[in-house]
């Protein structure tokens, strides 16, 4: 009965005690969450395009974080530093066209899985070869985002809100955006839509697979990028950003592997899932759920709805 | 006021005698509004339209164009395609020239529309597209008449080299050069204008007829005016409305509400993109005033019933439950009927969330007064339309008649009755109960056919009209049936066929229903099952079916069909009179009854005779007791090759229900 | 419209010409020394019994394939490794047997996509929707507007490609090849699975393409009748072996085609 009580009452009733700590958990659970979607965002963007699961999608965004810190290190001005990383992720996306995906097209799924394997580690040995293995700070002030916080004087206590936390969600916002213009609006969009459906189909209409491939790695570059510098301005920049990575995964549970929203809202469900789960249900088995709690949310949904969030729902026709 | 306004000036334009044949009401029209749009086609995606103005100028240059292809008074002119403006505009060019349209059904297969354009001496002919132009040359020897073969659609044609081919767009430009160089074609182009008389003949409307060859039916200019300007007062028409124009040209309905009733009330018409487009291109252009026969409220429902199968369950319970509350108040607020508040209330919510969407989605947003006619309606699919708020209202007419002969006045409408005598009407009964009538619009005569048109008008003008019906005690004519086909069975019960019939065609499973049974101790039917509707459920359940042959043979299928026969048989044992036609034996056909294989006209309607000679030994199966029978058919292909099907039959039993007992009063009377 | 690279070809030419090619999957030959010619301007079938190679030729046609020896020479072109996106380029649109069409898109968008190629402004302003990208839009929308009233399938314009059923779903196909304006046509089985009406219909289509835009067209067909009504020359593959070529009533009458066809069926 007690046991009981301390799961299916007792959080709740904290809650509506005190309002102003569930919204500050919401919110920074909700922080978190948009840089999981990024993250799935990128998965997402090469699954659809390419077919390829990319192990390497967590690693991007240390190697980008780490591309434009290192510059800035050896003296770059932060914009050109940015620009620099910029044409490096692009670089980076000829290359895996060139060396991985153009030898391997045709091959089964998995050897492409394998490759991605095989990039994340020729990514981190390039990256601690170049910039060294020490933890950095990331350029925030150089790069002109805001620091300090906004705290709310509401629900009967006061809420604070991350300056930094704040131009997140609005660069994510935009970012999330703009993707949706191109895909929708644009020759390239359409056609990186065509090449989703159907491979052959895009082929016979000239669309060359081979560029697609580079926009969308690229594509998935900038993202990283975008995702590297916030995460990086909360924490620091190293390899152990890896982590973050993994946190994908549930989210293309939740998500769906082929859906842009699912990526989305998925990666919501799951930052503010697991925040409130360590504050009010994580005491319970003394504390650190936060880690695979994720992975329960996801198959909790999965239950309910098989096919995911936003997954088409599989009709099966006789 | 402004109402009022309108109407002013609908009525001033209708007595006009100067204007007493359609091309001088257009020449009116581009004096009167040149610059309100006249008429509306999709093309390419867009709505291109054209104004009164432009549209006289193109018809002008059409007619001189046709003048000197030795269009002329007299002339025939066939008409043959789907609703496009540069079809009506021939028409009106060849009314120009004292020359007589003769529309043609664009289904028609070769030999039908062979055997029209023979009849009516047809020297000229104007076609939609390549489809068309393929079907009258592969008649060619028997059209050895034609001179002149005009096109609206040039693409496939290139390659062609008869000398009679050319398009209407080359015949239009030489016009308006000819006009434009020769001053004196243009004085005998108004010449011919003006020489025009009311009494002169406006068209020939060959009508489909259930039996035997089409009938020419002539009208005239009087006619055709007089009866338009009937159907304009009677719903005050004005160059404010808009029609989409998609029923067959060849159809007395779409002669007068698309082409002659826009001409007299100046009101816009719109042609679709393509006949499959016509709900979609409703929805876009959302018409004031709609014509259509029942088939096609029918579908509209038909297909709505199905998706909300497959709606959300939300969806599902919402659109139930708002759709009985319709039923039940829907129609009296429509009349105008007191009805209490919280009813009142539960009704504009259920507007806002079901009534509004649906006729959005039917494009009868705008609709002011739709019309059904040509055949009976189902009065469940009749109350269902005006439950949610659509002013629709039957009406009783026939090509002899030039459409009008009984309409519902509002607030007059019942779903079992056609309405009272329309304005100028007047209606006599003959003692067998056939439906006599005369009025301004009534026909000159059959085309060539004196013997038949003295059969049909009697001496002092009255027509017979071939339905049975009678004036019930509002004044509201109710009909019954074909008067030739009510039958009675062996024990003196009444039959009157189409009547069993529509009760069954009102479930959206059966597409269609042939009932059996004058002369015989039973009634019987036949049944055709509906693939939309009955495909949407096998998909639902997850039966499995190749062809319509095998799913009208699904058992399956065959439970819910009987399902709705008993249901109809207890509606027919609650009416006393009608009791003895319950259904005892049906069956499903295994094909669809089809108008390429002469089993239902090109209006779709049933011709009895037809198939009760074709599917003669199931008529034999259903009246001696069998449990199944065999049948193989000729079907034809659209290029007119022929096949064979073969089908073996189930033939089910019904139990019928008891007759409810006479009221006192009616045995009295 | 673009000026054509290359050498003038005009009627009866030889726009395309398969040279001793043969193509091995492992040990399968799927074609074995086969040659013959396309003329522009004409309809070629090429028929034979199911795996035969039909498939595997407009493969290799259209760069999907490359033949392991013998060359395919395109307006007197030889291309050795020539991909798909070149080939297309080139002139060279097609259906494939199991239609393949982007079905999450509308019937539009499908053969929108199709005008791929010929779409040349700025990502910035397509995304805008503005300003030159605009004006080409609309170029290009009227150019599918035609095809979607060619193809007379004007109802589904909107609808996801992938509700349609199978018959339409292989008219959208035929559009999206021709809104590429191409200068051959490579249709595989394009009446497979239709009921008669349908039939005559993608028939007529084809005629239509041929007579009036003049598109040189290579179709691969079961039905014998369809092959005698629209081909001016035939091609015969067996075991990815040609063993016939002519007009319809040659091949019709060649023995080793009639020993061909009794032998072995086809579906
Ligand atoms: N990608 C492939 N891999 C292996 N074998 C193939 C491939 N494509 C075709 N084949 C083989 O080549 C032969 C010819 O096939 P195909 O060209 O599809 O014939 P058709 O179209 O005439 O029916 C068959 O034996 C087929 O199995
Ligand atoms: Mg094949």
């Amino acid at each position: 009965m007690d046991i009981l009580y301390k799961i299916a009452v007792d959080p709740f009733v904290q809650m509506a005690g005190a309002p102003d700590l569930l919204a500050q958990t919401v919110w920074e659970g909700r922080v978190s969450g948009v840089l999981y979607s990024l993250i799935a965002l990128g998965f997402v963007l090469i699954f659809k395009a390419s077919g390829v699961f990319n192990f390497a999608q967590g690693i991007m965004v240390v190697f980008a974080a780490l591309t434009l810190v290192g510059l800035a290190e050896k003296g770059v001005p932060a914009y050109l530093a940015h620009l620099l990383t910029l044409a490096v992720m692009l670089l980076l996306a000829i290359g895996i066209e060139r060396v991985v995906l153009r030898p391997l097209v045709n091959q089964p799924d998995i050897i492409l899985f394998m490759a991605t394997f095989g990039l994340t580690y020729l990514l981190i040995g390039f990256g601690e070869l170049v910039f060294g293995g020490s933890p950095k700070q990331m350029i925030t002030t150089e790069l002109g985002l805001p620091r300090g916080s906004v705290d709310l004087p509401i629900l009967g206590g006061l809420v604070s809100l991350q300056k930094i936390d704040i131009a997140a969600a609005v660069i994510a916002s935009v970012a999330v955006a703009a993707l949706a213009v191109f895909f929708q609006r644009t020759r390239i969009g359409r056609a990186l839509r065509a090449v989703a459906d159907s491979h052959k189909a895009a082929l016979s209409v000239g669309i060359s697979l081979n560029q697609i491939w580079v926009v969308v790695w690229f594509t998935a570059g900038i993202v990283a990028l975008a995702t590297g510098i916030m995460w990086g301005a909360r924490s620091e920049v190293s390899f152990a950003l890896e982590v973050i990575a993994l946190k994908a995964l549930p989210v293309l549970i939740l998500g769906g592997l082929t859906s842009v929203p699912g990526a989305i809202v998925g990666g919501l469900i799951i930052g503010v899932g697991e925040k409130l789960g360590e504050l009010y249900w994580g005491p319970l088995v003394g504390g650190g759920i936060e880690s695979w709690l994720a992975y329960i949310i996801a198959l909790a949904v999965l239950m309910i709805r098989p096919q995911g969030l936003f997954g088409e729902k599989i009709i099966e026709r006789i | 006021m402004l109402q009022a306004d309108a109407q002013e000036k609908v009525a001033g334009s209708l007595h006009d005698p100067a204007a007493d044949t359609l091309p001088k009401l257009l020449v009116r029209n581009a004096a009167l509004r040149p610059a309100r749009p006249a008429f509306r086609h999709k093309h390419l995606g867009i709505w291109q339209s054209w104004t009164w103005a432009e549209v006289a100028d193109e018809v002008r240059a059409l007619a001189a164009g046709l003048a000197a292809r030795g269009v002329g008074r007299g002339v025939k002119i066939a008409i043959v395609g789907q609703n496009r403006p540069r079809l009506y505009w021939a028409m009106a060019a060849s009314q120009w020239l004292g020359a007589v349209p003769v529309p043609v059904y664009a289904e028609s297969v070769a030999d039908e529309m062979a055997y029209v354009l023979d009849h009516a001496e047809v020297t000229h002919a104007v076609v939609e597209d390549q489809e068309q132009v393929d079907k009258l040359l592969s008649v060619g020897e028997r059209l050895g008449r034609i001179t002149a073969l005009l096109y609206d659609e040039p693409r496939g044609l290139r390659a062609y080299d008869d000398p009679r081919l050319e398009s209407l767009a080359q015949v239009a430009a030489a016009g308006r050069d000819r006009l434009g160089r020769n001053p004196e074609a243009a004085a005998a182009l108004d010449e011919a204008l003006a020489a025009g008389r009311g009494s002169d003949l406006s068209v020939i409307l060959y009508t489909s007829g259930t039996t035997g060859r089409p009938k020419g039916v002539m009208l005239t200019f009087d006619n055709v005016i007089r009866a338009g300007e009937i159907g304009c007062a009677f719903d005050k028409l004005d160059e404010t409305d808009e029609i989409i124009a998609y029923l067959p040209i060849a159809w007395v309905g779409d002669h007068i509400f698309s082409y002659a009733q826009a001409i007299i009330a100046g009101l816009c018409v719109s042609c679709p993109e393509s006949p499959d487009t016509v709900v979609e291109d409703r929805r876009e252009i959302g018409p004031t005033y709609i014509f259509a026969p029942p088939r096609v409220f029918e579908n509209i429902l038909t297909l709505t019933t199905v998706r909300m199968e497959d709606a959300s369950a939300l969806k599902r319970r919402l659109y139930r439950y708002f759709l009985d509350h319709a039923r039940r108040v829907g129609e009296p607020i429509l009349n105008g009927e007191r009805v209490g508040l919280l009813d009142r209330v539960v009704y504009a919510l259920g507007d806002a969330l079901v009534y509004a969407p649906l006729r959005s989605r039917f494009g009868l947003s705008r609709v002011k007064v739709g019309y059904t006619a040509g055949e009976a309606i189902g009065p469940e699919i009749f109350r269902f339309y005006r439950s949610i708020g659509i002013n629709l209202k039957q009406l009783y007419g026939q090509t002899e008649a030039s459409v009008y002969v009984t309409m519902q006045p509002d607030g007059e409408i019942r779903a079992d009755t056609v309405g009272r005598p329309a304005p100028q009407v007047e209606i006599r009964l003959d003692p067998s109960g056939e439906v006599l009538y005369r009025s301004p619009g009534v026909f000159a005569g059959y085309y060539k056919d004196d013997a038949k048109t003295a059969e049909t008008k009697t001496a002092d003008g009255f027509v017979r009209s071939g339905d049975a019906g009678f004036l019930d005690t509002t004044g509201h004519l109710k009909i019954i049936d074909r008067a030739k086909d009510v039958g009675r069975l062996s024990d003196g019960s009444l039959f009157p066929p189409k009547y069993v019939e529509n009760k069954l065609k009102f479930y959206p499973n059966i597409k269609e229903a042939v009932a059996f049974g004058d002369g015989r101790d039973c009634v019987a039917c036949f049944v055709n099952i509906d693939l939309v509707a009955v495909g949407s459920w096998a998909e639902r359940s997850n039966v499995t079916y190749g062809s319509y042959q095998e799913l009208a043979a699904d058992p399956r299928v065959a439970a819910i069909i009987r399902e709705h026969v008993d249901e109809v048989n207890r509606s027919l044992a609650a009416e006393p009179r009608m009791g003895g036609a319950q259904i005892r034996r049906f069956l499903i056909l295994h094909k669809e009854l089809d108008a390429d294989d002469g089993e239902l006209t090109r209006t779709q309607k049933v011709r009895r005779g037809f198939i009760a000679e074709r599917y003669a030994p199931l008529i034999a199966a259903l009246f001696d007791g069998s449990r199944e029978a065999d049948i193989r058919t000729e079907v034809t292909f659209e290029d007119g090759r022929k096949g064979v099907i073969a089908a073996r039959l189930a033939v089910h039993d019904m139990e019928p229900h008891p007759v409810a007992a006479a009221p006192e009063l009616e045995i009295a009377a | 419209m673009r000026a054509p690279d290359g050498p003038l070809i005009v009627k009866g030419d030889v726009i395309l010409a398969v040279e001793n090619v043969s193509l091995a999957f492992g040990g399968v030959k799927a074609l074995t020394d086969v040659t013959f010619d396309i003329q522009k301007g004409e309809i070629r079938a090429i028929i034979g019994p199911n795996g035969a190679g039909k498939t595997s030729m407009l493969n290799c046609i259209n760069g999907f394939y490359h033949p392991s020896e013998g060359a395919i020479l395109f307006k007197g072109e030889r291309r050795p490794k020539m991909r798909p996106s070149a080939a297309a380029r080139g002139g060279i649109a097609r259906t494939f047997q199991n239609v393949a069409l982007f079905k999450g898109m509308t019937t539009l968008d499908n053969i929108m996509a199709g005008r791929s190629l010929k779409m040349h402004r700025g990502l910035f302003w397509q995304a805008l929707r503005a300003g030159p990208a605009m004006r080409e839009e609309i170029a290009h929308r009227r150019v599918v507007e035609e095809i979607i009233d060619f193809l007379e399938i004007q109802a589904i314009r909107k609808v996801p490609v992938g509700k349609l059923p199978y018959g339409l779903q292989k008219r959208v196909e035929l559009g999206r090849a021709l809104a590429m304006e191409p200068e051959i046509l490579l249709l595989d089985e394009p009446m497979a699975g239709m009921n008669l009406e349908e039939k005559e219909d993608m028939c007529r289509f084809i005629l239509d393409v041929n007579s009036e835009f003049g598109t040189t067209v290579a179709l691969i067909e079961h039905d014998m009748g369809v092959v005698m009504d629209l081909s001016d020359r035939v091609v015969v593959l067996e075991y990815g072996r040609k063993i016939a070529d002519g007009t319809p009533a040659e091949v019709k009458r060649d023995e080793r085609v009639i020993a061909a066809y009794l032998g072995q069926p086809h579906a």
